[in-house]
């Protein structure tokens, strides 16, 4: 019974069917897998376990904790990578079922973790299974939504990886007010506040599975007609999703797309500390945390204004506009802490986290214009590595360029410039990285017989 | 192949109006308290 549900062939959509479901659908899964972002809220409270109001000696450090999104992050990749071709041949419902059931799992045996007070528990719940439901979810809706939106890509799938970076604003005055509530003078209330967010997240995610549809063979919305010549770099055929790793194109997006976000990803860690040293003074430590989820707003706002973007000026003119634009604003922000201008400070952030965003939300429609739909899903997420690669990369080069300056005298309010100059020469290649995106070669397309499962020829019926 | 156009019906509209608000409610509740939290930030 479970079996047939989650079978592919359950999931077309009956004639009529809205194709504005799907979003939500999408967001219900993205929405709950962003709280990752927000796991931090829990690092504190986790080294009061033992001793309540101050660390004892028996307690959990900072940097242990710290592992725990780190394994997180490193599984979203690695299991987008791997589960990404069966996440495509299976559809959407059964990944995002399984997505459900391994991050709500995360979260009970952590529960457990911390209840047992075994830091190895927690690496194994949230960590391994948790990340891995996080890979699984995150790639589960991208080629649905791209099936469904043919005429606007970047839009449908900038909605979706718009929710993960919403999802922490959920997620930490949630995690806060369970604790409020599960606390007491005796007990801290991890475990139960990671056992609610399990189950309220479990049920929130089978909504999405539930309500998940692909479109039938040969659908297109109304209104629309595929063009009748090729656009340039947009491409009407497939490619298979390990015959993509052979295409330079692959690889260069999967550079931009590392490039992108190493940038963002180092002085996004950064930026509460950031913003005091350069500002000492000016911005007190509370303005600094207000500021910083500012530029969270924006990080998760820029993911749906600069995809939807995309729909109309292209993947490549997007890419080239986050390079171009990032570069100067890198190479603005050690002016802006020279002048001691906070305006232009928060201004050239807000767009350079806006940016950040974008990068992820556009490149799924870079990629179907590159590879097709057949299997962008598994592409992208074997494109992920990228951005585990680049979690590591950006906070290494923020914090090891401040420290070399830093203990070479320079002073702290300029310890960051050098890492901003550095910043934008990395979006200067990115930039030329870009410059070199052709349209794949036709050696690498699918053959007609290859792809006949995927039909996606006259429109058969339409829905808004 | 003919194309069979089809608006929402009553039910899609409902379904719509749920979903959309099943996603939107907690997350227009994080920004705001989001926002109210950086204001509070700077005063």
């Amino acid at each position: 019974m479970s079996g047939s549900f989650l079978h592919r062939e359950r999931t077309i959509a009956p004639l009529g069917y809205s194709r504005w479901l799907i979003p939500p659908a999408a967001l219900c899964v993205h929405l709950c897998i962003g709280q990752v972002y927000a796991f931090s809220v829990f690092n504190l409270p986790m080294t009061k376990l033992i001793g309540i109001t101050q660390s004892a000696p028996d307690d959990w450090k900072l940097t242990e904790l710290g592992w725990i999104f780190s394994l997180a992050i490193l599984f979203l990749g690695a299991s987008a990578a791997v589960f990404g071709r069966w996440v495509e041949e299976g559809g959407p419902r059964r990944a995002m079922f399984t997505a459900a059931l391994c991050f709500a799992s995360g979260f009970l045996v952590s529960a457990l973790g911390v209840y047992l007070h075994q830091l190895w528990i927690i690496y194994l719940g949230y960590g391994v299974i948790g990340g891995t439901g996080l890979g699984i979810g995150y790639i589960s809706p991208v080629s649905t939504l791209i099936r469904w939106f043919p005429d606007r890509p970047g839009m449908a799938t900038g909605m979706a990886i718009m929710g993960f970076g919403g999802g922490a604003f959920i997620a930490a005055p949630l995690s806060v007010w369970l604790m409020s509530r599960f606390s007491s003078p005796t007990h801290v209330g991890v475990a139960e506040t990671f056992i609610a967010m399990g189950l309220i997240y479990l049920c929130f995610m089978m909504v999405g599975s539930a309500i998940v549809r692909v479109p039938p063979p040969g659908w297109a919305p109304a209104n629309y007609t595929a063009a009748a010549q090729p656009r340039p770099l947009v491409t009407t055929q497939n490619v298979f999703v390990y015959d993509a790793l052979k295409t330079p194109q692959f690889w260069l997006i999967w550079w931009i797309l590392c490039l992108n976000v190493t940038a963002g990803i180092g002085v996004l860690g950064q930026a509460s500390a950031m913003s005091q040293e350069m500002f000492r003074g000016q911005i007190t430590a509370v303005a600094a945390s207000g500021l910083v989820g500012l530029f969270s707003l924006f990080n998760m706002m820029g993911r749906f204004f600069w995809s939807s973007t995309s729909d109309y000026i292209g993947r490549k003119n997007t890419y080239f506009a986050f390079f171009a634009l990032g570069t100067v604003l890198y190479a603005l922000v050690p002016y802006a802490g020279a002048i001691r201008s906070v305006a232009l400070f928060v201004l050239c952030y807000a767009v350079i986290f806006s940016m950040y965003g974008g990068g992820f939300a556009s490149v799924p429609a870079y990629l179907r214009d590159m590879f097709g739909t057949r299997y962008v899903g598994a592409i992208h997420g074997l494109l992920l590595t990228a951005w585990s690669m680049a979690g590591i990369f950006g906070p290494v080069l923020v914090n090891y360029i401040r420290e070399y300056n830093v203990t070479h005298g320079v002073a702290p309010a300029q310890a960051y410039n050098v890492t901003m100059y550095v910043m934008a020469g990395l979006l200067i290649i990115g930039f030329i990285c870009n410059l070199f995106v052709r349209s794949v070669h036709e050696r690498f397309h699918m053959r007609a017989v290859e792809a006949e499962a995927e039909v996606e020829a006259a429109p058969v019926f339409g829905s808004e | 192949m003919e194309s069979a156009r089809q608006s929402p019906g009553t039910s899609n509209g409902i379904n719509l109006a749920l979903a959309w608000g099943l996603v939107s409610i907690p997350l227009v509740w994080g920004i705001v308290e989001t926002l109210v939290n950086a204001i509070k930030a700077f005063q």
